[in-house]
C-alpha cells in the first residue's frame, strides 16, 4: 500500500502540490471508496489518474478556480495516456442562446454516417468489445395493404368472429423501427428512416431521477454529465424515453490515433467504465459556434441546428414555415429535438 | 459500558456456537461468501462488462434481487403488527425473530444495490453533506433513506430489546415501542418508495401503473410470511426455541390473503394490459408470450404463475394450512413463484423493449450469479448468526455475569441447536 | 488546383499534357482513406491532408469512403461572391465550394473550353428537338439518359448555346457552374426560397449569427442528369449506408425484428 502510493505520487508529478494534498484531506472522508479505487484500477496506464481527480467536487459547484484546476488536470492526463497534446475546455453556456435541433424526415436517407461522425467527433468508446453510439436511425417499414390480406388475420383470430382486420403491414408505425438495417444502399424503396439521439428536454426526466445531480441542464438547453460525479446507477438510463442514454461497460476502447484530441470537460472528454454518457450537441464546437459534428456530415441536409432564441437562426426558420412535431409530446418531457417534412 | 462490550462478545460467541450441522451450513454459505468475493473483485476490476447487462438491458438481475428483498424485509412487519398492534402473544415472543430477518434482508439490499453501480468507489457522492443528494426530487434519494432508516430502526430497536433481556433490566417501553410503531410505518414506507421508484417512469410503460405499490407490498407480505415459516419453523426443530402453533397459523393466514390480493392484482395488470393490447403492452407480452421467437422468459413466468396459484389454493383450504409438515413446502412455492414473478418477472419486461421498441435478451453471466448468489449466502450467514445469537438470548441461555465475565455458552446447548 | 480553372488560360498547356498522359479517374477506385466524397459519389470529391491546426480536414468512411467528419470546413472554399440572392447571409461571411474544379477533373472543361467550346466554334442547333448527341457520349456518363423534368427540358435548356463551360439564367445570360441555384431556382422556385433560408441543403461551419458559412449548392447533392434516380423519383441517388450497430449482447442475429414486418402470416401476436 504505501509503495503503491508513492509511485501514485510519482507518477503525478505534475499534479499540483495543491491539489495532492486537498486529495489527502480528504482521505479520511472516503478512504473505504479509495480502497476500491485501487482494486478497480489495476491496468498501471490508468494510474496515473490523481487522487485529487477522486475527489474532487460535482463539477457544477466548483468555483471557477476549482474547475481550471480540474481541467489542467485532465489535459496533463489525456495527453500522458494519448501521446498527444489534448485540450480540455470549459467554455460555459453562451448568453442568450438556448438550443435547438430540427431533422427533416423526409430527407433522411438512412445511410447512419451522423451515427459515425458522431464516434469520430464524440471520442466514444468503439469496437466488438463495446460499442457506444449516440445516434440509434431507425428503419420505419412504408407499409402496405393488399386484398389478400384483407379478409384473413382478423383478431381474435381462431374464435370464428372476426374483429378488424389485418390488410396492412406496418405501415411506418412509429416506435417500431428496424434496428440493424443492412441493405446494399439506401435509401430503400419500401421504407424510411428516423434517427433518434438525446432530445435535450426541457423538462428532463433523467435529470430529475440523477440521485447526485451528476446530469443538468446547463442554462443553453444542453443536459450534460459530469462523468467524475456519475455513480453508475442508470437511473437514468430508466427513466429517458428517447433511450439516448449510454453506459460505459466496460474500460472505453479509445485508440489512440482516433482520438479528437479538443475536447470539453461536460462533452467529449475520454470517458471512464462505469459512467453514462449521452449526446451534448457536440458542446465542445456549439459553444465556439461550430456546428454539430452530425449535421455537418448529413450528405442530404437533413439535419437543422442553432439558437431558439435568435428569430433569424435555421430553426427557428423552421419551426415558423415547416409542419414539426416532436417525440413523446404526451410525456411532457418538452424536447428542444424536432422533427419535420417538407 | 462493560456491559456493552460483555453483550457484543457474548452475543457473536452464542452466534457462532453450533454442531457439525450448523458449521456445515456456515462453510457451505462461506463458499457463496468467497464466490462473491471473487465476483465483486472482478466486476470493480473490469466493469460491469462481466455482466450480461447491456445498453438495452440496463437493469437485470441485480436490481430483481433488490426488489424483492426489499419485499421480504418489509414483511418482517407481517410478525411485528400482530405482536404490537393485535397484542398476539405467540408472535409478540418471537418478534425479535422477524427483526433479525428484516436486518438480514435489508443489508443484502444493500449489497445488491452496491453490485448494480458502476462506481461503487464513488458511493460517498451520494451521502448528504459530503456528497450531493438530490432530495426529495430523485426517487433513489428516498429509497435510500428509508432502507437505511429501516435497518437503524431494527437494528435499534431489535438489539436494544435483546441487550435488555441480556442485562436483564426493564425495557424502557415508550422508548422502545416508539421505534416498533415507526418501524411498522416504515416497513410499508421502504417497499412503497421502492415500488416508486420503478413505477415513476413513463418510459417504462410495463411498471408505469398506479397499482404497482400495492401490488409490491402483497406480494411482498406473501414472500416475506412464507419466508418467516420456514425459518421459524427451522428455528422450533433446531433450537429449544418454543414457538406455538397459532403463530403458525396466522402467518399462513397472511400468506394466503396476500397472494389472494397479489393474484387479483396480477390478473386486473393483464386484462388491462392485452384487452386493448396497446404497444404499451409489449413488455407484457414479450413475458407471457415472448415475441417472434424470442421467449427465454415465457416458461419462468408460467413457472412463477402456477406456483404462485397452486400454493394460493393449498392455502385456501384449512387442513392442508394447518398442517405444518406441509406447509413449508407450499410456503417454498410461493416464495419461489413470488421470487421469479417480482423478481426477474417484473425487471425484464419493464426495459424489454426498449423505449424505442428494440427486443434483446438477456440472461445472466456467471459473474452475476455468482455475486446475487453470493449475496444471498451472506444473508443467511447473518440471519442464521443472528437467530442464533438472538434465541440465546431470549430463551436466557446467555445472560449478563457481572463477575463472571465471560460465560460460554454450554455444550450441551451447543448440541441442540443447529 | 483551386486557381487552375481560373487561369486556364495560362496554364492550359499543362493540362493539355495532363489529359495526354494521365486517364480520367472520374469515379474511380478510391485509394484507401485518401480521397472520399461528400455527397454525390464521384462529383464532390475531396482529398485528406493534415491541416495547419494539426487536424486532417476530413476523416472518410473505411466502409463507404464518404467524408464522416470534418476537421476543416472551409478548406477549398471561395467566397459566395455576387450571388445575386437576398438571403439575409449578407451578415456573415457565406463561402461555397466551387464546382468546376469537381467538373473538370478529367480537365474537360479546360480542354474543352478552349478547344471548342469558347463561343466561337460550337455549331448552332437549328431547334430545341432532343437528339442524340453527336460527340462525347463517353465523357458526358448521363448524356443519353436524360432524367430531368420527363422530357420538357433538354440540354440547352439549362447549358450556354456556345459557351458549353457556362450554364444560363432566365435571360440567356451566362452562369457559372459554381452558381447552379441561379439555374435552378428558375423552376424550383419554392425549393430555393427553402435553401435560402437555410431549411433545404446544407451548410456547415459555424452555427451562430455572424459566423462563417459554407453553402452547398444545389449540383452537390443532385445529379441534374438524373433527379429522378429511377422508380424511386427521388432528387438524392442511393449510398451504401454505414455499418450497422453491434448486436445486444447476447444476441447472434436481428431476426426478431424483420419477423415483425414479415409477411402476415408470420405474425402472432400483435
Amino acid at each position: 500500500m504505501p509503495n503503491q502510493e508513492k509511485s501514485k505520487e510519482k507518477d503525478s508529478k505534475l499534479t499540483t502540490r495543491r491539489d495532492f494534498l486537498r486529495g489527502a484531506g480528504n482521505y479520511t472522508v472516503a478512504s473505504l471508496s479509495g480502497a476500491a479505487m485501487l482494486l478497480s484500477n489495476p491496468k498501471p496506464a490508468k494510474a496515473n489518474v490523481t487522487w485529487a481527480e477522486h475527489f474532487q467536487k460535482n463539477y457544477r459547484l466548483m468555483t471557477e478556480e476549482e474547475k481550471q484546476e480540474a481541467i489542467e488536470r485532465l489535459e496533463t492526463r489525456y495527453s500522458e495516456e494519448y501521446g498527444q497534446k489534448v485540450t480540455v475546455d470549459g467554455t460555459p453556456s453562451i448568453d442568450g442562446v438556448l438550443f435547438g435541433y430540427a431533422l427533416n424526415i423526409q430527407k433522411c436517407i438512412g445511410c447512419r454516417r451522423c451515427v459515425k461522425a458522431c464516434v469520430a467527433e464524440n471520442n466514444q468508446s468503439r469496437g466488438d468489445e463495446q460499442q457506444i453510439e449516440w445516434i440509434r436511425v431507425l428503419r420505419m417499414e412504408k407499409g402496405n395493404f393488399s386484398a389478400e390480406d384483407r379478409d384473413q388475420h382478423g383478431y381474435p383470430e381462431s374464435f370464428g368472429v372476426q374483429v378488424g382486420g389485418n390488410a396492412y403491414k406496418p405501415a411506418g408505425v412509429v416506435l417500431e423501427g428496424q434496428h440493424y438495417y443492412e441493405p446494399d444502399q439506401v435509401p430503400e424503396k419500401d421504407a424510411f428512416y428516423f434517427p433518434m439521439q438525446c432530445m435535450q428536454c426541457e423538462k428532463p426526466p433523467c435529470v430529475k431521477v440523477c440521485p447526485v445531480r451528476t446530469t443538468y441542464r446547463d442554462p443553453d438547453g444542453i443536459v450534460v454529465v459530469d462523468y467524475n460525479w456519475c455513480i453508475g446507477c442508470r437511473m437514468c438510463i430508466g427513466a429517458c424515453p428517447y433511450w439516448a442514454r449510454r453506459f460505459n461497460w466496460g474500460e472505453p476502447n479509445l485508440p489512440k490515433e482516433e482520438l479528437n484530441p479538443h475536447t470539453h470537460y461536460l462533452g467529449n472528454r475520454p470517458r471512464m467504465k462505469g459512467v453514462v454518457e449521452k449526446c451534448t450537441y457536440c458542446v465542445q464546437r456549439t459553444r465556439k459556434g461550430r456546428w454539430t459534428a452530425c449535421v455537418e456530415v448529413c450528405p442530404v441536409g437533413a439535419r437543422k441546428f442553432g439558437n431558439l432564441l435568435d428569430p433569424n437562426s435555421e430553426i427557428r426558420k423552421v419551426l415558423a414555415k415547416k409542419k414539426v412535431f416532436r417525440l413523446r409530446a404526451d410525456l411532457n418531457t418538452y424536447p428542444k429535438f424536432f422533427y419535420f417534412m417538407d | 459500558m462493560m456491559r456493552f462490550t460483555q453483550f457484543v462478545v457474548d452475543f457473536l460467541r452464542a452466534g457462532f456456537t453450533g454442531g457439525i450441522l450448523y458449521w456445515c451450513w456456515m462453510l457451505f454459505l462461506a463458499f457463496f461468501i468467497m464466490l462473491w468475493g471473487y465476483g465483486e473483485y472482478v466486476q470493480i476490476a473490469n466493469g460491469m462488462i462481466v455482466t450480461n447487462l447491456n445498453d438495452q438491458v440496463s437493469w437485470g438481475f441485480y436490481l430483481a434481487n433488490f426488489v424483492f428483498m426489499v419485499g421480504v424485509a418489509a414483511a418482517a412487519v407481517t410478525v411485528v403488527f400482530p405482536a404490537y398492534v393485535y397484542k398476539h402473544k405467540e408472535l409478540h415472543r418471537i418478534v425479535i425473530l422477524g427483526e433479525m430477518l428484516a436486518i438480514a434482508a435489508v443489508v443484502m439490499c444493500l449489497l445488491f444495490v452496491i453490485a448494480h453501480m458502476g462506481r461503487p468507489d464513488r458511493l460517498w457522492h451520494i451521502l448528504p453533506v459530503i456528497g450531493i443528494f438530490n432530495w426529495p426530487h430523485a426517487m433513489l434519494t428516498w429509497d435510500v433513506i428509508v432502507l437505511s432508516g429501516y435497518l437503524l430502526l431494527n437494528i435499534i430497536g431489535g438489539f436494544y430489546y435483546l441487550y435488555k433481556k441480556y442485562a436483564g433490566t426493564e425495557v424502557n417501553k415508550t422508548f422502545y415501542l416508539t421505534i416498533v410503531y415507526i418501524a411498522i410505518v416504515w416497513a410499508l414506507s421502504i417497499h412503497t418508495v421502492t415500488a416508486f421508484l420503478i413505477n415513476t417512469m413513463p418510459a417504462r410503460p410495463m411498471w408505469f401503473h398506479s397499482v404497482m405499490p400495492i401490488k409490491f407490498i402483497t406480494t411482498a407480505f406473501a414472500a416475506g410470511p412464507s419466508l418467516i415459516i420456514i425459518v421459524f419453523l427451522l428455528v422450533r426443530r433446531f433450537t429449544p426455541m418454543k414457538i406455538a402453533d397459532e403463530a403458525f397459523h396466522l402467518l399462513s393466514q397472511i400468506v394466503v390473503w396476500c397472494l389472494g390480493i397479489a393474484l387479483f392484482l396480477t390478473m386486473s395488470e393483464i386484462v388491462t394490459e392485452l384487452y386493448p393490447a396497446t404497444e404499451h403492452s409489449l413488455g407484457l407480452q414479450y413475458l407471457m408470450f415472448g415475441h417472434n421467437g424470442l421467449n427465454s422468459l415465457v416458461p419462468y413466468f408460467w413457472t412463477a404463475l402456477t406456483l404462485m396459484v397452486v400454493s394460493f389454493v393449498l392455502l385456501l383450504i384449512p387442513r392442508l394450512r394447518k398442517n405444518l409438515t406441509l406447509l413449508p413446502f407450499i410456503c417454498a412455492a410461493a416464495f419461489i413463484g413470488i421470487w421469479i414473478e417480482k423478481g426477474m418477472g417484473l425487471m425484464l419486461p419493464g426495459v424489454i423493449p426498449t423505449p424505442i421498441g428494440e427486443f434483446a435478451e438477456y440472461t445472466p453471466s456467471h459473474i452475476e450469479l455468482m455475486v446475487v448468489g453470493g449475496v444471498w449466502a451472506i444473508g443467511f450467514f447473518l440471519l442464521t448468526f443472528m437467530l442464533k445469537g438472538a434465541v440465546a438470548v431470549l430463551l436466557g441461555e446467555v445472560s449478563y455475569q457481572p463477575r463472571a465475565g465471560k460465560q460460554p455458552v454450554s455444550s450441551e446447548q451447543g448440541e441442540a441447536t443447529i | 488546383m483551386m486557381t487552375s480553372y481560373r487561369n486556364y488560360l495560362s496554364i492550359m498547356g499543362l493540362c493539355l499534357l495532363a489529359i495526354l498522359s494521365i486517364k480520367p479517374a472520374l469515379g474511380a477506385e478510391l485509394p484507401q482513406n485518401s480521397e472520399c466524397f461528400e455527397s454525390r459519389d464521384g462529383m464532390s470529391q475531396v482529398n485528406v491532408h493534415d491541416t495547419a491546426t494539426g487536424v486532417v480536414n476530413v476523416k472518410c468512411s473505411p466502409d463507404t469512403g464518404g467524408v464522416l467528419w470534418w476537421g476543416d470546413p472551409f478548406e477549398g472554399t471561395i467566397p459566395m461572391g455576387d450571388m445575386e440572392v437576398e438571403a439575409d447571409y449578407w451578415h456573415e461571411e457565406a463561402v461555397v465550394k466551387p464546382r468546376e474544379p469537381q467538373i473538370d477533373r478529367n480537365k474537360m472543361l479546360t480542354i474543352c473550353g478552349m478547344a471548342c467550346h469558347n463561343g466561337v466554334y460550337v455549331p448552332i442547333p437549328y431547334n430545341k428537338d432532343p437528339r442524340p448527341l453527336k460527340m462525347h457520349l463517353d465523357i458526358i456518363p448521363d448524356a443519353m439518359n436524360l432524367k430531368h423534368g420527363k422530357g420538357s427540358v433538354w440540354c440547352l435548356d439549362c447549358h450556354h448555346l456556345v459557351d458549353r463551360t457556362k450554364l444560363i439564367d432566365n435571360f440567356g445570360y451566362s452562369v457559372s457552374f459554381n452558381q447552379p441555384q441561379k439555374l435552378c431556382g428558375k423552376c424550383h422556385g419554392q425549393v430555393y426560397r427553402s435553401w435560402r433560408d437555410g431549411i433545404h441543403g446544407k451548410r456547415i461551419g459555424m452555427w451562430d449569427k455572424g459566423g462563417k458559412k459554407r453553402w452547398w449548392v444545389c449540383t452537390e447533392c443532385h445529379n441534374p442528369h438524373d433527379v429522378e434516380q429511377g422508380d424511386r423519383n427521388s432528387g438524392y441517388a442511393q449510398l451504401a449506408p454505414e455499418p450497422a450497430p453491434n448486436l445486444p449482447k447476447g444476441m447472434t442475429n436481428a431476426d426478431h425484428e424483420r419477423m415483425h414486418h414479415g409477411p402476415s402470416k408470420s405474425e402472432s401476436l400483435h
